[in-house]
């Protein structure tokens, strides 16, 4: 009874219905000067002080309070669709060799130097050299050797600066951040030995070396990527052919170079980093930590310690970037990811299955721990592997996890895409060989190649008076900046072939939710949507297949063609070349076809967002595609005195964001034609069970329940709780403490057991009326039995899923129930809002698996620059006497 | 085998280092750099002080130093007394560092019957010493401090006390880190997060607990979780000595309380405290009068959440005196 009170109580205080109904009511002042795409814009002397603004300001005149608690980002002239789209540029993993030669060069130590890529006058607060760290991380080999245990032994190589900053001495500054002893070891260590590896470094902006150039698997050499090829130049100037040396981290050409504190990336460059990695070849990638040591050398925003987690990998928890896991500057933290399919101890133990397997190329070798473990040598197109193939995954991504300054460190950077290739989804269009489902790509390689397979990172951000990275750290319900970048540039073009390709969409925005549409612009009024009046264009909405939800390849693909009726509301045409609403870390895979529909070389096709928000709540509603296209609404910059202060009459990030120009085709698209998969064809990768069938839900019956309420991002005096679990306590994030312990059920066996593992059910609820929420389950994917009680939309139902948006938003419900299955791995894993503001306010909680019959749980690492310790208090439970777990002495 | 040992060699080296002293090194300690969250970010308003004097809230209470900021109001009879109570379980964490290099500010959003005087009276109650300061003001100065700390939304009313967020603010001015933390969290993580991570890690760490040869850690019930979380902050549960002394003083110990109390008393005192005041109830006027009127707060603790607690208290006051029971035998019997 009380608690059914309470949670009135939170629906009654968190909807904040009446206000948003107020703001829209206010009348919008003229719309005066200033236009929306990168027109008369700002100048240095625009902007105030430091690019805040009163609170009486920011809420007059129906203006929208984007950048949050900040002034329009000044555009410094920059037009928009004047530059070329970059491509993610590859890590390129090399194999691990014990035996081969140490490198010459020790980790750079940071120096002054002069800005951008330095500071003067001070070291802490400066960074390594731009060419000392591109000459460190281009050279073959890696040392310290990785080791099974965290390596304490060596000494952080930057141990002299950090004691000079400190002004103290440090005792044995160990040079890995991994906690160490058994619990943070790396589980299953020779089992699942990486064979290879890569270096990256986390650091300030600098330069592109382009030592990363031969790392490509195509080298500059094939396909669209070789001479004459659609993507040879990766800049579209002279000087980027076929390298990426030169390229600046810069929003656009027409806007200042961004300085190391403001912007930090993997390697410290764009393009934006992108693993490719395969299924069965376990991969290691040494993380260091090149951030300044002195923590206020951020421009405002960004933490430099850090914690990488692999966005729902199925991964050990010691490679997962637990968020008290961190690591400091100079030191390194090894990230082991095994790359197995879930169910490597349960299902496929013998490795027989077809569709369960390594893409390689012919004489190709791996590991493998089938019926008689052994290396194994490709003959045709792949190697068998163990493991569920309905468990195989496609598009992730990895960022920071840092306790409290995960929103900070993301928007700052921290954000690299990972592609997990298969036998099912190899990055070959070509390969018949009766698994590959030869999604769009490319032939050159035997897998992986990209020509036609494109990661899109698409995030808001805003910038201040010096057109550097701007966040406000104070701000209530989350961030919005003003601006949608793709691939970490303003309103690019892209060159597209007249054929079909893939693209993999992250939604990588720390408070934004998206809903994205295509157009193709048409000369005249024939278009279904017209331009501008007077403009004398207009549109037409294209079609495609979405083939990935949350990085998985579906059961089906799904059509936004405007007649099959994916959403089940009886609108189909409202669907038509629209995505569903995309919440933050949410990852779409789509299929485009630029040679069907009537689009012809030659012709300009927009990706558009439609979805408004006006504060980090949640979105506020779905503008109409036609008003957005017509100019019927658009943002434009409020000024007083001449100096832009607002946007007024919309949110400026809603628009067109990134054009694609058709280019003609002359080679033969083999590529699957999402048409052939749809619900009553073929299927892609089958969900492992059918929710409807009578098997199906005698299992579900006797599945554990757990239920999360998630309610606002701060709590009150009358609502208290920001997540609830089971129905009772609301849990902030304390990283010692545990909600849901699942226990697995079969600890790692040799080849040849079988069983079902741990099959849970969750209920992800939502039921506060004015908070939207993106809800992460970290190690695996769940599938979605309900959406609101009911069998959820097509996109839904034939996905598997990382990311439950619940709330109050229009493809969202405030519920949803989910079957989530715990195999192979124990640890410390979390759950949380992925709207990256709540996260760090405490929507984030923490739960484990316990390896059955054995407690794994380990006490939360409390990490320092002299290495990890713990402590022992009351709310770690040590005290206790004859469980056997007692504190040693 | 795995942990590295501190060995006398190191320890050595490390007085060597102390003695040549860190000017030896040929460089001074790093002053902390400008932060773009400086004067002209904070409002610039005056609050008055427990003892009635005015402080500029950026140059007298937080240019260059390590605070915790959060907003009262002293007639809370809801949750916000926690945060109270968990500041202080920090403050005694950090011991005499409270006042030199890092200062507590609880703001009061309810100035007009929080004054000085009142404020001086709650500061007493919590037993809240040097370097944590009280502080009223003029209500728009403070609510313009609260948009600025992002502890109001812009579409909140800032007169609904009871709608105000709980969150702390923590931060180092000078070197422009900033937290939200929550008064759930544990003490220690905060006593840590302020004592160390946000003063830049200036001081030496604790000779720490070894990582390697941490305990694994079992299971919490739902009603140690919440013990832990919320009735820690103020009570013991069998505890003795060190800061538990301090911890009777507010609030009772709670060992055997599901024995000497009447269950169903207990479960509504638990769950609407503020209701049995208001009705006065004779044992919740009798426990507060004892507690210098320091208020039970209601912390919406749902049915589920009661029997929890309830049931968690039962249990570990059973383990607390089988503990004790062992410990006398062992002392009756020392030859043994």
């Amino acid at each position: 009874m009380l608690k059914h009170l309470m949670r009135l109580g939170m629906v009654l205080v968190a909807g904040p219905l009446t206000s948003v109904a107020s703001a829209q009511s206010t009348p919008l002042p003229p719309a005066n000067q200033g236009a929306f795409q990168g027109g008369t814009t700002g100048t240095k002397t625009d902007a105030g002080v430091n690019n805040v603004l009163p609170p009486a300001l920011q809420t007059s005149g129906g203006s929208f309070n984007i950048p949050t608690n900040s002034k329009p980002s000044p555009m410094f002239g920059a037009q928009s669709f004047v530059q070329q789209m970059l491509l993610f540029e590859e890590f390129g993993p090399e194999p691990l060799n014990p035996n081969g030669p140490a490198p010459s060069r020790s980790f750079p130590a940071p120096s002054a130097g002069s800005l951008p890529e330095q500071t003067p006058g001070t070291t802490a607060g400066s960074a390594p050299a731009g060419a000392a760290l591109e000459a460190f991380l281009a050279q073959q080999g890696v040392a310290p050797y990785p080791t099974e245990y965290a390596n304490t032994a060596d000494l952080n190589p930057w141990k002299s600066q950090i004691e000079s900053f400190l002004g103290r001495p440090l005792v044995n500054p160990p040079a890995e951040g991994r906690p160490a002893g058994s619990g943070w070891s790396h589980q299953r260590w020779n089992e699942f030995y990486p064979t290879v590896y890569f270096k990256t470094a986390q650091a300030g902006a600098r330069v592109n070396g382009g030592f990363r150039d031969s790392h490509q698997m195509h080298k500059y050499q094939v396909g669209e990527f070789g001479p004459g090829g659609l993507y040879h130049n990766t800049a579209g100037i002279p000087a980027t052919d076929g390298t990426t040396k030169g390229i600046a981290v810069r929003i656009h050409p027409s806007m200042p170079v961004q300085e190391h504190k403001s912007v930090w990336t993997f390697d410290g460059t764009v393009p934006p980093k992108l693993l490719m990695a395969r299924y069965g070849q376990p991969v290691l990638m040494r993380h260091y930590n090149a951030l300044p040591i002195d923590p206020s050398a951020n421009r405002g925003f960004g933490l430099h310690t850090i914690s990488t987690h692999e966005h729902n990998g199925h991964n050990p928890a010691e490679s997962d970037g637990f968020t008290n896991a961190f690591f400091f500057p100079g030191q390194y933290y090894d990230y082991r990811w095994p790359m197995q399919l879930a169910g490597y101890d349960t299902i496929n133990t013998s490795a027989a299955e077809a569709k369960a397997a390594f893409p390689a190329a012919p004489g190709e070798a791996i590991y493998v721990n089938d019926a008689t473990p052994g290396q194994k040598t490709t003959t045709g197109s792949s190697i068998k592997i163990r493991g569920d193939w309905r468990e195989t995954m496609s598009t992730h991504w990895f960022h920071d996890h840092m306790l409290d300054f995960t929103a900070q460190n993301v928007y700052k950077g921290n954000a690299a895409m990972m592609n997990y290739y298969s036998a099912l989804d190899r990055g070959n269009e070509a390969i018949d060989d009766g698994v590959n489902l030869r999604l769009p790509s490319g032939t050159a390689l035997p897998w992986g190649n990209r020509d036609y397979d494109i990661n899109l990172l698409v995030a808001d951000k805003a910038w201040d008076k010096d057109g550097q990275l701007w966040f406000n750290i104070f701000n209530t319900d989350g961030f919005l900046g003003d601006h949608l970048l793709t691939n970490w540039l303003y309103n690019p073009y892209f060159n597209v072939r007249a054929r079909r390709y893939r693209f993999r969409i992250l939604n990588g925005s720390v408070s934004r939710y998206l809903t994205l549409a295509l157009v193709r612009q048409i000369q005249g009024n024939g278009g279904e949507l017209q331009g501008p009046s007077g403009s004398g264009i207009s549109y037409s909405r294209v079609p495609f297949h979405m083939v990935g939800n949350d990085g998985n390849l579906m059961e089906h693909t799904v059509p936004f063609d405007g007649i099959v009726d994916v959403a089940g509301d009886g609108k189909p045409q409202d669907r038509k070349g629209v995505l569903p609403e995309q919440g933050i870390a949410e990852r779409y895979d789509i299929i485009v076809d630029f040679a069907k529909n009537g689009i012809k070389v030659g012709d300009k096709l927009y990706f558009v967002n439609i979805l408004e928000h006006q504060d980090g709540k949640k979105p506020n509603r779905v503008v109409p595609l036609g008003d957005v296209l017509a100019e019927k609404y658009k943002p434009v910059l409020h000024t007083t005195n001449g100096v832009p202060d607002s946007w007024v009459g919309g949110d400026p990030a809603v628009g067109k964001f990134m054009e694609l120009r058709v280019q003609a085709y002359a080679g033969n698209d083999k590529s699957m034609d999402p048409a052939d998969y749809v619900n009553g064809k073929k299927t892609m990768i089958p969900l492992k069970f059918d929710r409807d069938s009578a098997s199906a839900k005698a299992m579900l019956a006797n599945a554990r329940h757990h239920t999360f309420e998630f309610g606002r991002s701060d709590g009150t005096d009358e609502a208290p709780w920001t997540i609830k679990s089971d129905g009772g306590t609301g849990m902030n994030m304390d990283p010692r403490r545990t909600s849901a312990a699942s226990e697995l059920s079969t600890e790692s066996t040799a080849a040849g057991y079988s069983g079902a593992g741990t099959l849970e059910i969750w209920k992800i609820s939502n039921p506060s009326g004015g908070w939207a929420h993106p809800v992460h389950v970290h190690f695996e994917e769940g599938i979605i039995l309900t959406r609101g009680g009911k069998t959820p939309p097509l996109w839904e139902k034939w996905a598997r899923k990382d990311v439950y948006r619940v709330g109050p938003s229009a493809d969202a419900t405030s519920t949803v129930e989910m079957a989530i299955h715990f195999r192979e791995f124990a640890g410390t894993y979390m759950e949380h809002c992925h709207n990256t503001q709540h996260e760090d306010h405490s929507m984030l909680l923490r739960w484990d698996i316990s390896h059955p019959g054995q407690l794994q749980l380990m006490p939360a690492p409390l990490p320092t620059w002299e290495g990890v310790q713990f402590v022992d208090t009351t709310a770690l439970p040590t005290m206790r006497t004859g469980d056997g777990f007692g504190p040693k002495p | 085998m795995h942990d590295r040992k501190r060995n006398p060699f190191t320890k050595a080296l490390v007085a060597a280092f102390i003695t040549l002293g860190v000017l030896g090194m040929g460089s001074t300690p790093a002053k902390a750099g400008t932060t773009v969250w400086g004067a002209d970010y904070f409002p610039k308003v005056t609050l008055i002080d427990q003892d009635g004097k005015p402080q500029r809230f950026f140059e007298d209470l937080i240019q260059d130093k390590v605070v915790a900021v959060n907003f009262i109001f002293t007639s809370c009879k809801d949750v916000c007394p926690l945060e109270t109570a968990r500041l202080r379980e920090v403050q005694e964490i950090l011991g005499d560092r409270l006042g030199k290099d890092i200062f507590f500010l609880s703001i009061s959003i309810d100035p007009q019957r929080d004054t000085p005087e009142v404020l001086k009276a709650y500061a007493k109650r919590y037993q809240a010493g040097p370097g944590w300061t009280f502080l009223t003001g003029k209500m728009e100065d403070i609510t313009q401090l609260r948009y600025k700390l992002g502890l109001l939304s812009l579409d909140s009313d800032p007169a609904n006390l009871k709608g105000h967020s709980m969150s702390l603010i923590i931060g180092n001015q000078s070197s422009g880190q900033w937290m939200k933390r929550s008064p759930y969290e544990n003490a220690h993580v905060l006593a840590t997060q302020m004592g160390s991570w946000l003063s830049s890690w200036k001081l030496p760490s604790k000779p720490g607990l070894e990582y390697a040869n941490a305990p694994k850690v079992r299971n919490l019930s739902l009603g140690e979780n919440l013990f832990r979380t919320r009735c820690g902050a103020c009570h013991t549960l069998g505890e003795e000595g060190g800061g538990a002394i301090a911890k009777q003083a507010i609030a009772p110990d709670l060992l055997n309380v599901t024995r000497t109390r009447d269950k169903v008393w207990l479960a509504r005192w638990l769950t609407e405290p503020d209701k049995m005041l208001a009705e006065r109830d004779p044992q919740a006027l009798a426990l507060q009068a004892r507690y210098n009127n320091l208020v039970m707060p209601n912390l919406s603790l749902g049915q589920e959440d009661t029997h929890a607690v309830m049931a968690f208290l039962e249990e570990e006051s059973q383990r607390v005196e089988q503990q004790r029971g062992q410990t006398a035998k062992v002392a009756l019997v020392p030859c043994h």
